[in-house]
This record gives C-alpha cells, structure tokens and sequence, in this order.
C-alpha cells in the first residue's frame, strides 16, 4: 500500500475525534455511528497496511538535520498494531453502552478516539524521536480520560499519572539523546544503532543510559517501582481502563522498551552485561510483587489493574531475555494478555454498570444473576492463570521455552516468579469465581432479585474475546509461526 | 471396526461421559438463573445418570480389552510440535479399569446419598464430567496431555468439595484448589525444563532424556524432577502438600470422598510414573539426592498420615489420613526404582483405590444413618448397620495387610522392593515403617468396628435391641427417618448394595490376585 496510507491512518481518528465534540449530532446513534464508522475505517486501513506494508517510509515534516516525524511499520510494529486495531472497534462498541451513565460522553470519546491514533502514531514510528513525540502525547490525551469523572480521587489520580509519566518521558528523552549522539542513526533498525568504534570506553556509560531509558519508557509500562500511578487510574471509566491502562497505553510503554533495546542500543551489545542483569531483575521482582498486591487488593478493579502490573512485567522479562525465544515470548504475552485482560476488565465494567458495585466482597451470587457476564469472567480467569487450551497457557509456554533456551539463571529466577504469580493468579481470580457462584448457603438471592446480564452491545465484545481465547489457546500454531517472522526480522541485522 | 481401530474408539467413553457432564451442569445452572421451580434430580435423572455412567464404563472396557490393541490418536496440536496425544497402553489399562469400577460404585451409591444433600443434578454433572476427564488422564500419551486433564481434572472436582455450599466447605474446596494448583505449577516448571531436554514428551518406556544435552545440566534437570514430584504429589498427598486433604475429604459429600481418596488421588500418583519412569528414566535420578530426598518424603508422610489419623476423632478425617499414609506407600514403592517396588506400588493403587472407597462408602452410611461423624460415637452401630459395618471391618483388615487380604500382597512386594533395592538405610527403614505404620492402621480403623460390635457394658443404649437403636437415630436426624427404617428392616437399598458388591470385588481380588500381580510385573518389568 502507499506510504500516505499511513498518515490517514494515525491522523483519521485524530481529526475525527476532534471533530466529536463541534459537529451537531441530533440523536446519540448518530454520533455511535460516526465513531464507529471512524474507528472501524482506521482499524481496516491499518489491517490493509499489515498485510501489504509500504516499502518506504513517509517523513510527515522535518525540524532539522536528523529530527523528523515519519512513520514507517516494520513487522515489530505490526503487531502493536494488530493488537490496537482489532480491540478499538470492540471497547468502542463498549464504550456506547457504559458510558451511557458516566455522562460528558462527547469529550469522552474524542479523546478516546484521538488515543487511538496516537498509539498508532506509536506502533508506526519510524525513528526514536517520532516515538517519542507520540509517547509525550499519549499522555497528554489520556489524562483527561482519567480525570473524566471529575471526582477529588479521579484529580489525584490523574495528578499521579502526570507527574510518574512525565517524569518517565524525561528519563526517556535522556536516552534519546545519547542514541541521537552516538548512533549511527536515529531509525530504528534490526540490531542497534550504536557505533562500537565511536563508542570506545564509554560502553559502560551507554548501559547505564540504556537503565535509564528502559525504566523511562516502562513507568508506563508500570515496572515496580514505577507501578503505583496504575492501579490509582483505576478510577477511569472502564472502558479506559480496559483498553488503555490494560492494553493500548501501557503495551505502547513495552512496546517501546522493546524497540530501544532491539532497535536502538542492540541486544548484542546490551546481553550479558550488568544492564540487562539489573533490569530483568526489575522485572522479575514485579511480577511477584504485582500479584502479591492483587492478592491484597479488594478493589475489584483495582485487584485486576495489579494484576496488570504483574503481566506487563512478564512481556519486560520477555524483552530483556534478548533472545529470540524471549522476544516471541514476549510479543505472544502481548497479545494473549491483551485480549484476556480487557475481557476481565469488560467482566468488572458490565458488573459495575449494571449493579454498581466495585468492591469483591459485594458480588456474592452474582453469577447467578449475570450469568453469561460471569461465564466469560471464568474463562478469563482461567486463560489468566495459564490453563492449557486458552491463550495465557500459550504465551507462558513461550515465555517458558525463551527462559529455559537462553540459559541464563536470573531468567530460571524469572520462570519460577512467572510460576508462582500463577499461583497467586489463580487464587485472587479464582476466590472471585467462587463466591459469585457459590455464595454460600445463607445467601439471600432476593437481596439481589433484580439484576440482569447487559444487552447485547456489551456482551459482543466479550463473546468474541472468549472465541480469540480459545482459538489461540487450541491452535496457536498461525501465531507461534507469525511471530516467528517478526523475530526473525527483528534478528537479522 | 475400522473406526474404533484408528483410535476414535478411545475418544467415546470420554466425549459420552463428558458431554452428559456438561449437560447436566449448564441445565442445573440454567435451571437456578431462570429459578424455575422444577425438582432437581429425581427418578428420570438417575435413569439418564446410570445408564450414560455404564455405557461409558462398558466402552471404556472395550477400549482397554487386551485384544483390543495399543490404540494412540493424535487430537490436534496444542504448541508446534506438541499434540493432543492420547495412547492406551499398559499402565493407561490399569488406572482406566480402577477408575471405571469405582466410579460405577459410588455413582450408584451417590443415587440414594444425594437425594438428602440437594443440588443432584449438577454433583451428577460434575460427576460425569469428571469421569471423562479421568479417563482422557489415564489415556494421555504425553506430558503436556497429561498436565491438561490433570488441570481439568483439578478444576471439575472443585464443586464436588463445596457441594453443600457451607463456609467450611468453600473453605475447604479452596484450599483443595489452590495446593492442586501450587503443585500443578511446581510440576509446570518442570515441564518447561524437559521439554528442552528430552527428545519428545511423548511417554516411552524407559524415559526419553536426551543424555547428550542433559550431561552438562543434571544439576537443574535434578532440581526440575524433584520440583515435579513434589508437584504431582501435592494430589498425592505427600508431604509438604498434603494438608488439603484432611480439609476436602471431611467436608464433601461422601460419594465424593471416596472417588476424591480413591481415584483422584491417584491421579498424582500416574503423574508421577508417567514423570519418573516415562519421561525422565528411572535411571537418571537413581542414587542421587533426589531419589534420597523423595524416599524420605515418602516415609515421613507414610508414618506421620498414620499418627495422625491415629489421633484424629472424625471418622472422615481419620480416613483422609489414612489417605494421606496410605498413597506415600504407593510413592514410596515408586521411590525405590526397582521393578518389585513397581509392582508393589502398582498392586497398591488398585486394592487401596478398591479398599478406601468401600471405607469411605460405608463411614458415609454410617454418617446418613446416625448423622454422628465422630468414631466414638459409633457405639453400637453394629446392630443396626451390620452389612455396612462387616464390608467397613474386611476393608480394614484388607487395609491394614494382614493376610490372605489384598493389602498382605501389595505390602509384602514393597517390603521386597525395599529389601532388594540398593538404597542403603532405607533397605531396613522402609520395611520397619511399613510395619510400625500397619500397626497403627490396625489402631485407628479396628476401634470403629470394635465399638460397633461389641460396645461393652456401659456403652449399650439404654433400652437395648434393633429397633431402640433406630429410634434413637431418628431422633438426632429427622431427614435420614425413611433411610434408617429401610436398614433397620433389613429391605436392601442401593447405598448397602453398592457397598456390598465393591466389598465382595475388593476381597475376591485380593484372595486370587495372580493375573494382576503378573499384570504388574509386566508393567514394571518394561519400563525398567
């Protein structure tokens, strides 16, 4: 496809969710169609880019010398991308029928669909700086999806988010600058940028830089100690915290983790050192410490944004593995934990649209009153603890095999962390499972008469992530091999 | 048949049973969403129950029939080159014949059980479920197979622990689920690891360690065995996982009980064989610490189920601790690495699957009876449930080894084992606990029939005679009244029928073991 094709597809839903809040919608349809209709047409372009991708890069406007805005989508790239354009359409499809009681709807979604282009800006960088930019405004465009209730603990909240991002990017931008310094050039390619000739004795220095950008760009992907501005988000409507802080904005903070450890300082040069020792270490204690705070939490959201913490983590173990088994490891979490999380998440939304209720201990015997809501809830649950035939078993196996092949004993450390935040996942959702269906006998199910499942906008989006579950849990075969070709792209240079 | 003969045959039993589990579950629960008023259970469910359980329990003997052949399928691919692999042979046969009949048994018991506990139709669901998903464990072909059905497995037993939905029953049920689960991913890591150092996980006799790559690497191979066994016998009940089941066993129904003690239990205990002797090789971990470690764990679990039980009160948590002892004989036999041990240890999972349902069966009807769970209130019991306590008294002294009842051949061979292994201390040591350990069998299963026969003077109740025994329990529990008075009577029922037929194959196999014995050996004989 021709390389403008990209530019419509970051700056489509942009313009178009500027637009929200100034064209004059009569009916409320109306403007569920024209964002719909927006979104889907943004998701289709960039599905025709995957599957034909521009051969040259398209440079959207130049400051100086090397600084540039222009986008360019590698097989890397591509996959952030499939993930953002296949959820978009279904949390947008969501999001008419939650929002529907948080109200302020027209800002709402012009936000939420200027996000969307953004983070393709993301996936579609063709160099460190562009990323950048679109990283900086990232977090411009979803502060007011969390502040969106307005509540004294949604300002806090959003507050907390500023200041951990902002600070994250200014780590960030210390490493853009030395890539821009020592690198041969600022594009993202296979294998790294850096001159070894020029860099001389300054190697160690670079892996220092290199800990500063990596613990940079994972506030967002909230690595521990930079995870406590997720789990405060939690007071963002769910539909923002489904595909944002579980998906879209927090795997754009993996995602470029990954790209500068590939893509700018090789992970020839960064393997084996103290660097990638001190930051797989990082990533190896969060995910026991996630689950360990999920495990505490009895928010209900709150209980699967820390659990959120805990899965990022595993694709940040993937990615320091810096083999390619890691990295397969690594982009196949990303994407099962996309799908499993935002299920569990619409699970959590459809439960307090409908009832109200936010707190764990509220939802006793609720299963039998939402049944298909809490149906899907279980198969999320499970597919998060990594039972065999849904999609979380897949990508832990992956994980697993990445480990095991590179040898390297800090990643056995980080099999066992995975293992027994498996335990703990299987104890905080299962405990949920348990008492929605099986309140106890004195339960009285009157106290709960009058609650229904959600209609049918709500519960497509789940139903179609269960049949993904399942169908890369029983056949992972097309994703394993896809992944394969990304790797072995990503591995050539 | 040309069908049946490419493997599709394996799959029936466990698709029939499985499907009719998942009906019987989706429409009890549809049943509660849609709160209609229909009666649960009922004559038409049991109909549906029993004759899906044996058509099931027929196909799957036409399955494993000897002439039957070596059946193997390929379902499809989970991982690139890891299949959905089922593959009868030898010791599949086995766990699948003891699996079947005990399920027959207390499925039919469960008829008349469970009309007093409520909610049968989703106990019989989950029942039926979780007999197809027993038989596609005993069926797995490889590692992978194996540790899914085992998850499957521990899930779908899950709402047989809570079924009658009390605090201590969900309590229990979750910590059933969540030792299950840390051994399930002690064992997980060790899959990880040996699917890079085995040239396939598909199970073959003798192990498939590539002694290439594992030569420089026996140190984290070591420590993945051991994480695998402790792992696999956390459903075992060894020590240090063991503590789940004195939890579940008490608190589910007894029909549920007895599967749990006798077959899911040993679900673990095929883990581990599958593990030691067909992926990793018996000969890889002989003489190294793990087998030494293992062999004390094994022991120490033997000895201390045995204390335990030996003290404990509750008749069902007495057994859950026998439970506990008794499958660590099984592992222990195992832990010896010797083909005598093997057979031992195989002989062992059939008489204590057969012997500890029919312990199980009986304490429950002793239980519905008198609603009294604790062993010295069952003074006098012997009147009134005479069939119940004679099938409890033989299984005891099955249990317990003293001849000719099963439990003398299947100890008298690990006992050889022991002595003809080439293990140092634990040559005399294993004997010596075996035999400390039957005593205390002796000890904490006599005194329930001892009592129930003879309650000594004091003891008698007041009035005397059959009937003012029946009257009493009526008494205490209005709900077992029609119960209490068919057995008083004498009528036969289907609880004391089930119990009695079990009863009768438990000794009859005991008194002529030789085919099974040979069978055993054969067994052990391959894979050695």
């Amino acid at each position: 496809m021709n390389a403008y094709m990209m530019v419509i597809a970051v700056l489509l839903p942009m313009a178009g969710g500027v637009l929200i809040p100034l064209l004059p919608f009569r009916k409320r349809n109306v403007m569920a169609f024209y964002i719909e209709m927006l979104v889907l047409i943004t998701s289709a372009l960039t599905f025709g880019l995957i599957m034909n991708p521009p051969s040259d890069a398209f440079v959207l406007f130049r400051f100086t010398g090397q600084l540039s805005i222009s986008l360019k989508l590698d097989a890397a790239g591509s996959v952030f991308a499939v993930i953002l354009a296949f959820l978009w359409p279904f949390a947008t499809l969501y999001s008419f029928e939650y929002m529907k009681h948080e109200g302020r709807e027209r800002v709402f979604f012009m936000f939420y669909t200027l996000t969307y282009g953004v983070t393709l800006g993301i996936a579609m960088a063709e160099d460190i700086v562009t990323m950048y930019f679109f990283y900086e405004m990232l977090t411009m465009v979803t502060l007011p999806l969390v502040l969106h209730t307005l509540t004294r603990e949604a300002v806090l909240a959003s507050r907390t988010y500023l200041y951990y991002s902002l600070g994250g990017a200014a780590f960030a931008f210390i490493g853009m600058i030395f890539i821009l310094i020592y690198g041969s050039t600022s594009n993202f390619t296979p294998g790294g940028v850096l001159d070894m000739a020029a860099l001389g004795e300054k190697a160690n220095l670079l892996l220092f830089v290199y800990v500063l950008c990596f613990c940079g760009f994972s506030v967002k992907a909230a690595m521990c100690p930079f995870c406590a501005w997720l789990p405060k988000a939690g007071v963002a409507p769910t539909p923002v915290t489904a595909l944002l802080h579980a998906v879209a904005v927090v795997k754009a903070g993996a995602f470029a983790t990954m790209r500068i450890t590939y893509f700018s300082f090789g992970a020839d040069f960064l393997r084996g050192t103290w660097a990638q020792e001190l930051v797989m270490a990082l990533t190896v204690f969060t995910i026991v410490f996630g689950c360990s705070r999920a495990l505490k939490e009895t928010h209900f959201k709150r209980r699967l944004a820390w659990s959120t913490v805990s899965n990022l983590s595993y694709i940040l173990f993937g990615i320091t593995m810096m083999t390619p088994l890691g990295l397969i490891g690594a982009f196949s979490h990303m994407i099962c934990h996309a799908v499993m999380k935002i299920c569990s998440f619409f699970c959590a939304g459809a439960v307090i649209y409908k009832t109200g209720r936010t707190y764990i201990h509220e939802l006793d015997g609720l299963g039998r009153k939402m049944p298909k809501v809490f149906v899907i809830f279980v198969v999320a649950s499970l597919a998060l603890m990594g039972v065999p035939g849904l999609c979380g078993f897949v990508s832990k196996w992956n994980l697993a095999k990445g480990a095991v092949a590179s040898g390297n004993p800090l990643a056995y450390a980080g099999l066992g962390a995975i293992l027994i935040s498996a335990l703990l996942t299987a104890i905080y959702m299962l405990t949920i499972v348990v008492r929605a269906f099986f309140p106890g006998k004195e339960f009285d199910y009157g106290t709960i008469a009058d609650i229904k499942d959600p209609n049918w906008v709500m519960l497509l989006p789940l139903c179609v992530f269960v049949v993904v579950m399942f169908v890369i849990g029983l056949h992972p075969q097309f994703l394993t091999e896809a992944l394969e070709q990304v790797v072995s792209a990503v591995f050539q240079g | 048949m040309k069908w049946f003969a490419e493997g599709f045959g394996l799959l029936m039993p466990i698709v029939l049973s499985g499907a009719a589990g998942i009906w019987l579950v989706c429409s009890s629960f549809l049943e509660h969403v849609r709160g209609s008023k229909e009666p649960y259970g009922g004559r038409k469910l049991h109909v549906l129950v029993g004759v899906v359980l044996a058509s099931a329990v027929i196909l799957t003997f036409a399955v494993i029939w000897p002439k039957a052949g070596e059946q193997s399928l390929i379902l499809f691919y989970l991982m690139d080159d890891i299949p959905v692999f089922f593959h009868v042979d030898a010791l599949g046969r086995l766990f699948a014949a003891v699996t079947s009949v005990i399920w027959l048994a207390a499925g039919f018991y469960a008829f008349q059980y469970m009309k007093r506990e409520g909610e049968e139709k989703r106990f019989f669901g989950f029942y039926l479920l979780l007999y197809g998903i027993l038989l596609a464990l005993d069926f797995a072909g490889n590692l992978v197979t194996l540790y899914f059905f085992y998850e499957l497995m521990t899930l779908c037993a899950t709402p047989l622990i809570l079924h009658n939905g009390s605090k201590a029953a969900i309590m229990a049920a979750l910590k059933y689920l969540f030792y299950s689960m840390c051994g399930a991913y002690c064992a997980l890591f060790g899959i990880y690891v040996l699917y890079q150092y085995c040239d396939t996980l598909a199970f073959t006799a003798g192990g498939t360690l590539n002694q290439a790559l594992a030569a420089g690497n026996s140190g984290l191979l070591q420590i993945a065995v051991f994480l695998m066994l402790i792992g696999f016998g956390a459903k075992a009940g060894m020590f240090p996982l063991h503590s789940w089941l004195t939890a579940a066993h008490p608190a589910a129904p007894s029909p549920a009980s007895a599967v749990l003690s006798a077959i899911i239990v040993k679900g673990g205990v095929l883990a581990v064989i599958r593990t030691v002797y067909n992926i990793v090789g018996p000969d890889f971990i002989r003489g190294t610490w793990v087998q030494t470690a293992w062999m004390s764990l094994t022991l120490l679990t033997v000895f201390m189920g045995s204390m335990l039980a030996y003290r404990e009160k509750g008749l069902k948590k007495r057994l859950a601790y026998s439970t506990i002892s008794q499958v660590s004989y099984i592992l222990f036999g195992l832990s010896l690495l010797v083909p005598t041990g093997m057979t031992g240890a195989l002989l062992h999972v059939v008489f204590h699957a057969g012997v500890k349902c029919v312990l199980f069966l009986a304490a429950g009807i002793f239980i519905f009876r008198t609603g009294k769970t604790r062993v010295d209130e069952y003074a006098g019991i012997g009147k009134s449930m005479k069939v119940s306590l004679w099938c409890y008294t033989f299984a005891s002294l099955a249990l317990i080894g003293i001849p000719p009842f099963s439990g003398f051949i299947s100890k008298w061979y690990l006992a050889q084992g022991a002595l003809q292994s080439d293990t140092g201390i634990f040559r005399i040591a294993g004997p010596v606990v075996l035999l400390l350990s039957a005593l205390l069998t002796a000890g904490y299963l006599l005194p329930v029939t001892i009592k129930g026969f003879l309650p000594g003077e004091g003891r008698m109740p007041e009035k005397g005679g059959d009937g003012d025994v029946g009257a009493e329990i009526q008494g205490c529990n209005s709900g077992a009244e029609a119960a209490a008075g068919a057995d008083a009577a004498g009528k036969p029922d289907m609880m004391s029928a089930a119990l009695l037929v079990l009863t009768i194959l438990t000794v009859l196999i005991g008194l002529f073991p030789e085919p099974l014995v040979q069978y055993a050996a054969e067994i052990a004989a391959a894979v050695m």
